[in-house]
């Protein structure tokens, strides 16, 4: 299984999406650090380098992030059908579970990478703001920008950390759905347009109340406003990503190549 | 009865309802080279990924080396098999990391293989460019080093010298020869009718998914020509020889196979000794092209029910020419 991981460790980097994106979340938190028009049209003010990270998760957790995560997670698949190298790799005796297994631990942990990237990203485009103890919100908790008081760096951070965690676990059942879609359509392209179009129709569920609180899309909003308890959202996250990956290997397991 | 290192049995496989590979059934022993020819869409690639255990079978089943590849993967350490043509490699990496690739994939091999392999397919030169700048019959060289990789017991290859230049064409071609030789079970798609007929051993003739003809290739290669005043007294006389195991008449031509290579000067001379007069004698090069376009005309006139009318002796025209009128094995 390690030969495997490092296999596809050294594939991912190499793939265009992963490249393009993780150059995309670098540039995107300078939006809102040297956005001249933000009092304009938000009405507000940055206070702090802290509010940046928040500002650029709160504006990519809908479309930007699920759309680099389900995009890198079919591609990864995608690459090997591209190359014709899928077969190849599946004479030499390694299982087919084991295969796909490596590849799905790879797109689980491509979030936590994203979102490190990403958070690392916004917190030295904030720089400008400083990171001391503020007077207001990161933009995350209940009472976002505006704050309650004086709000201290460590607090700050540890805020910080906890949704950018929050969110990239949310993004892994993403993932894991795209690879099953790509296995079901043996395509890069099908997978991630059949998993992005999962999650808009999903988003429109939510004229269902009783149905919404269940919802994949719902958990994107977790690591600001969860509904229900932290341990409830992240044990759903994890229903959702053993079901998408048990069914991906299982229907992987009787495809024929 | 030794296990065949290759068994396909009643082999079936279909999509959609529409039947791809019908009833096959074969078997390769070790040492044994096995071509599957055919049209282009007869099948032979779906059953290269069946055999491999990349496919499923609709029904029939498969064995490598007695097992079943999809219940016991394991005997695919004794597996070397190109199944795309141009083989499949990633095109970002050398040509020496994707074989180190595949040698870690398959759970390492000895010190210097890869060196040895790429010697061997004269690609030492290019082990160090990526395989994205790779001519098609430099892939194809690097997919059977590949395969070579573990010193494997059973080759499979899918048209394994499909768009090589005729040099390379003759290292593949070699290459398996000399691994059949050393005791591996190959077997093998192609197109190359006059390259494999030098070393295969037996050759199954595929049309519309079925196999419609094997050729043993092992027995025509002993065979010899002899071009005499009196065919049927030369065959009569032969038949009574214990030097000669099997005789035939062909048209003004008595067809032979001796029990050793002392046994062609001894026909020779009886028939000499009974005053029939030898014209010419020569080894009985087997045209496999001809037998094929045959055989396959044949088949798809059989099928179609079409102008092809059977001789009196219910054979059809075109495919007697190449067989013996002693009948039996072609």
């Amino acid at each position: 299984m390690s030969t495997l991981l490092r296999m596809e460790f050294g594939k991912l980097f190499r793939l265009a999406s992963v490249r393009f994106g993780l150059v995309l979340l670098v540039l995107f938190p300078l939006l809102w650090a040297y956005a001249p028009g933000i009092f304009e049209v938000y009405g507000f003010f940055l206070v702090s380098g802290f509010q940046v990270p928040a500002l650029s998760l709160l504006s990519s957790m809908q479309f930007l992030l699920p759309l680099l995560v389900s995009i890198t997670a079919a591609e990864l698949l995608g690459v090997e059908l591209a190359h014709g190298t899928l077969p190849t790799v599946l004479l030499r005796p390694v299982t087919r579970p084991q295969w796909l297994s490596a590849k799905l631990i790879v797109v689980a942990i491509y979030p936590f990478l994203v979102m490190a990237v990403f958070l690392l990203a916004s917190l030295l485009a904030g720089t400008p703001y400083g990171f001391g103890d503020f007077v207001g919100g990161t933009g995350l908790g209940e009472s976002g920008l505006l704050g309650t008081g004086v709000m201290t760096a460590g607090e700050a951070f540890g805020e910080l950390l906890l949704a950018y965690a929050v969110a990239a676990l949310a993004l892994v059942p993403i993932g894991m759905l795209a690879v099953l879609f790509s296995v079901l359509f043996m395509n890069a392209a099908g997978g991630a347009l059949a998993t992005l179009s999962t999650l808009i129709f999903m988003q429109l569920l939510v004229v269902f109340p009783s149905v919404e609180p269940y919802l994949l899309t719902t958990q994107l909003n977790a690591y600001s406003s969860p509904v229900a308890s932290l341990a409830w959202v992240l044990a759903l996250i994890l229903v959702y990503s053993a079901l998408f990956a048990a069914s991906a290997v299982v229907l992987f397991e009787r495809k024929d190549f | 009865m030794p296990t065949p290192a290759i068994e396909s049995v009643n082999l079936t496989k279909s999509y959609g309802g529409r039947p791809i590979v019908r009833d096959l059934s074969f078997q390769v022993n070790p040492g044994e080279v096995y071509a599957l020819v055919g049209p282009n869409g007869a099948g032979k690639t779906t059953v290269i990924r069946l055999v491999s255990g990349l496919a499923f079978p609709t029904s029939g089943h498969v064995r490598l080396l007695g097992q079943d590849p999809h219940q016991h993967p394991a005997v695919r350490r004794s597996l070397g098999a190109v199944v795309e043509a141009p083989a499949a490699f990633y095109p970002f990496l050398t040509g020496r990391s994707n074989l180190r690739l595949h040698a870690d994939l398959a759970g390492g091999v000895e010190e210097g293989r890869i060196d040895e392999l790429l010697e061997l397919m004269e690609l030492s030169h290019a082990a160090e460019r990526k395989v994205g700048v790779y001519s098609l019959g430099m892939r194809q060289r690097l997919g059977v080093a590949a395969a070579m990789l573990t010193r494997p017991t059973v080759l499979i290859l899918d048209e394994p010298a499909s768009g090589m230049d005729p040099l390379s064409l003759h290292l593949v071609h070699s290459v398996l020869q000399q691994a059949a030789q050393d005791g591996t079970a190959v077997l093998l798609s192609t197109h190359h009718l006059d390259e494999v007929v030098a070393y295969c051993t037996r050759v199954a003739i595929m049309e519309e998914g079925a196999l419609i003809d094997e050729v043993n290739l092992f027995d025509r290669r002993e065979r010899f020509r002899v071009h005499v005043t009196h065919p049927a007294q030369a065959k009569a006389l032969l038949e009574t020889a214990p030097f000669v195991r099997h005789v035939a008449v062909r048209g003004e031509d008595v067809v032979f196979i001796p029990a050793s290579p002392e046994a062609i000067g001894r026909v020779s001379v009886l028939l000499a000794q009974s005053e029939i007069g030898v014209l010419e004698m020569s080894r009985d090069i087997f045209d496999l092209r001809a037998y094929y376009r045959d055989r396959v005309s044949a088949e798809r006139a059989r099928r179609t029910g079409s102008f092809h009318t059977a001789r009196p002796d219910g054979t059809l025209p075109g495919v007697g020419r190449e067989r013996d009128e002693a009948g039996g094995q072609p």
